[in-house]
């Protein structure tokens, strides 16, 4: 372990870094010898990349960083149409020569003077919000889609130290998938709770979740398993994400070898609760990286299902680039084990511009009010730091 | 072999992955049928799939020529496309059914599963088969025990055989048997 004020230092530096969550404590990715900006051209070469095979892999011989939602899209060959973008980078990788073990408890103080605005603004209100909804919804009827998610981004316009961000957040809402990353013109701030794919050799598994509840004193992990246990619209929600991750694996492992290991359980975070399965499987000999990032992503939970026509509502809906948001975080190893996130729960601050994206799904029967709500639950404990 | 004409769902590749446990398994895109594949094949299956069957001419068309050649089975929007060939009307449900579980009843005309018998299955669809149906040799065989909707049908005939659910949804008990006896049948 290492000193406190490695964080001061690496900080001062101005060097980039990428931190990710690990069981316990938290890696710290530095001095990058590479750094690859991911385009719709280059994409494909470089998951085709063959590592050398050695016999002893040194801890840093991998390449961490973020696919954005566009070029997933892409990736399966589905075509974004022209939307506002900030042209922020579609994916970039970097390749670490030092990697630093962080405690759980991070502890830094910032001594840059921020200045940071309180006030968001929405993109979507909720009369917008509403007739979305109810599009939507009209397209469950018919049967074009059977559950839709619906983003809605907050922007604020602030100079932030994103480690100060970050340690703030990890300190009230400590997330399996936390990362952050800082750059020159950009960081990453986020509390992902989703893991969407670990491999390790032939072995992999995913954790959707779907199911929300918002946090009260009366309310504790044993009920949350309650309530979501006996809301029908929960419970139908979570049994198609279950479904829809079971076909992705199944797409990419042997038959008869995905399994259902946990089935609808709760996690506990700072605001909330989440419903949550867990799906394993073993993977087909001699299936390439590729092929399993195609056929997990973009994650579904995230999107609706089913995944191919709900994306081209979405895309055809959403006027604003999602840059970052469902997009996936996380490190390729040169022995080609991967783990990837679901980019949610997220801060994006570019040129000095903070955005959060968040979205919530359209089932049969939700409600739009409560569904513009729970946008708002899952955007709180972000837009919190900012004050 | 078993081919599964995939109607760009998020659940045609369960439905391979139960398939294969039985025979081997290619499958397609419903835009991109492979023809040798089609004449190969000793069983053809409708995915689930997005939308309705007046979607998918192509299919309508691959069921029309395969009719009573092949053993054919439909699955969800399979199910909903095989019957829309035999002249059926597929509509708007009142109440909609996706990730729901519920209960099945086997009725006197089926010829594979125990009369009598329930299970619970998964279901996802927004549409259903409009009754009165009638055509020669199709028989509705389970029904939606508090709605009645139509949940499968035999054809034993021609070895024709759909489910409105999905055998393959982890919420269908014992789908791997019902899937076994129709490939068997």
């Amino acid at each position: 372990m290492i000193r406190e004020n490695y964080l001061d230092r690496i900080n001062n530096s101005n060097k980039p870094f990428v931190i990710y969550k690990k069981t316990k404590g938290f890696d710290l990715y530095t001095d990058f010898s590479k750094k690859i900006i991911l385009n719709n051209r280059n994409i494909k070469e470089f998951l085709d990349t063959k590592f050398k095979i050695k016999k002893n892999y040194k801890n840093t011989d991998l390449l961490i960083g973020f696919f954005g939602y566009e070029l997933l899209n892409n990736l399966i060959g589905i075509k974004l149409p022209k939307q506002k973008s900030i042209n922020f980078p579609k994916g970039i990788f970097y390749k670490p020569e030092s990697k630093i073990s962080l405690k759980e408890d991070l502890v830094y103080k910032s001594n840059k003077a921020s200045k940071i605005a309180k006030n968001f603004k929405i993109n979507i209100n909720q009369s917008a919000y509403t007739k979305i909804f109810n599009k939507f919804k009209k397209k469950i009827k018919s049967g074009e889609t059977y559950q839709i998610k619906i983003c809605t981004k907050y922007k604020n316009k602030s100079k932030i130290d994103p480690l100060d961000f970050f340690c703030r957040l990890a300190k009230s809402n400590l997330a399996p998938e936390a990362f952050m990353i800082k750059d020159k013109n950009f960081s990453i701030i986020s509390c992902s709770p989703e893991n969407l794919i670990t491999k390790n050799g032939l072995n992999i598994s995913t954790k959707p979740i779907a199911g929300t509840l918002r946090k009260t004193s009366k309310i504790n992990k044993k009920k949350a398993l309650t309530f979501f246990r006996t809301n029908i619209k929960e419970t139908k929600e979570h049994n198609m994400i279950v479904d829809m991750e079971r076909n992705d694996l199944s797409r990419i492992c042997k038959p008869g070898t995905v399994k259902l290991k946990k089935e609808k359980t709760v996690e506990e975070y700072k605001d909330l609760y989440h419903y949550v399965s867990l799906i394993t499987g073993k993977l087909n000999k001699n299936i390439k990286n590729i092929e399993i990032i195609k056929a997990m992503m973009p994650g579904g939970s995230v999107i609706g299902c089913p995944k191919i026509s709900t994306l081209n509502l979405l895309n055809k809906q959403e006027k604003e680039n999602r840059n970052i948001y469902t997009g996936s975080f996380g490190y390729i190893k040169f022995n080609g084990d991967m783990k990837f996130n679901i980019i949610i729960r997220s801060i994006l601050n570019y040129k000095d511009i903070s955005e959060i994206s968040v979205a919530s799904g359209v089932v049969i029967d939700s409600n739009a009010k409560h569904e513009f709500n729970e946008n708002f639950i899952k955007a709180k404990a972000l837009i919190d730091l900012f004050k | 072999m078993i081919y599964v004409i995939d109607h760009k769902d998020s659940f045609t590749h369960n439905v391979v992955h139960q398939l294969s446990l039985f025979d081997k398994v290619e499958c397609d895109d419903f835009s991109k049928i492979n023809k040798s594949k089609l004449n190969k094949a000793s069983t053809i299956v409708f995915s689930p799939g997005p939308g309705s069957p007046k979607d998918y001419p192509l299919s309508s068309k691959i069921y029309k020529q395969f009719k009573g050649k092949k053993r054919i089975i439909g699955i969800c929007l399979g199910f909903q496309q095989i019957l829309f060939c035999e002249g059926a009307n597929i509509i708007e449900q009142n109440k909609i059914y996706h990730g729901f579980q519920s209960e099945v009843l086997v009725n006197k005309f089926s010829k594979l599963f125990d009369v009598g018998s329930k299970f619970k299955v998964g279901r996802y669809h927004s549409l259903k088969l409009q009754e009165p149906f009638n055509s020669k040799n199709f028989d509705i065989t389970m029904r939606c025990v508090i709605s009645g909707a139509a949940m499968s049908f035999e054809n034993n005939v021609d070895k024709i055989y759909g489910f409105q659910f999905h055998p393959e949804s982890f919420l269908t008990i014992n789908g791997k048997i019902l899937i076994k006896k129709i490939l068997s049948a």
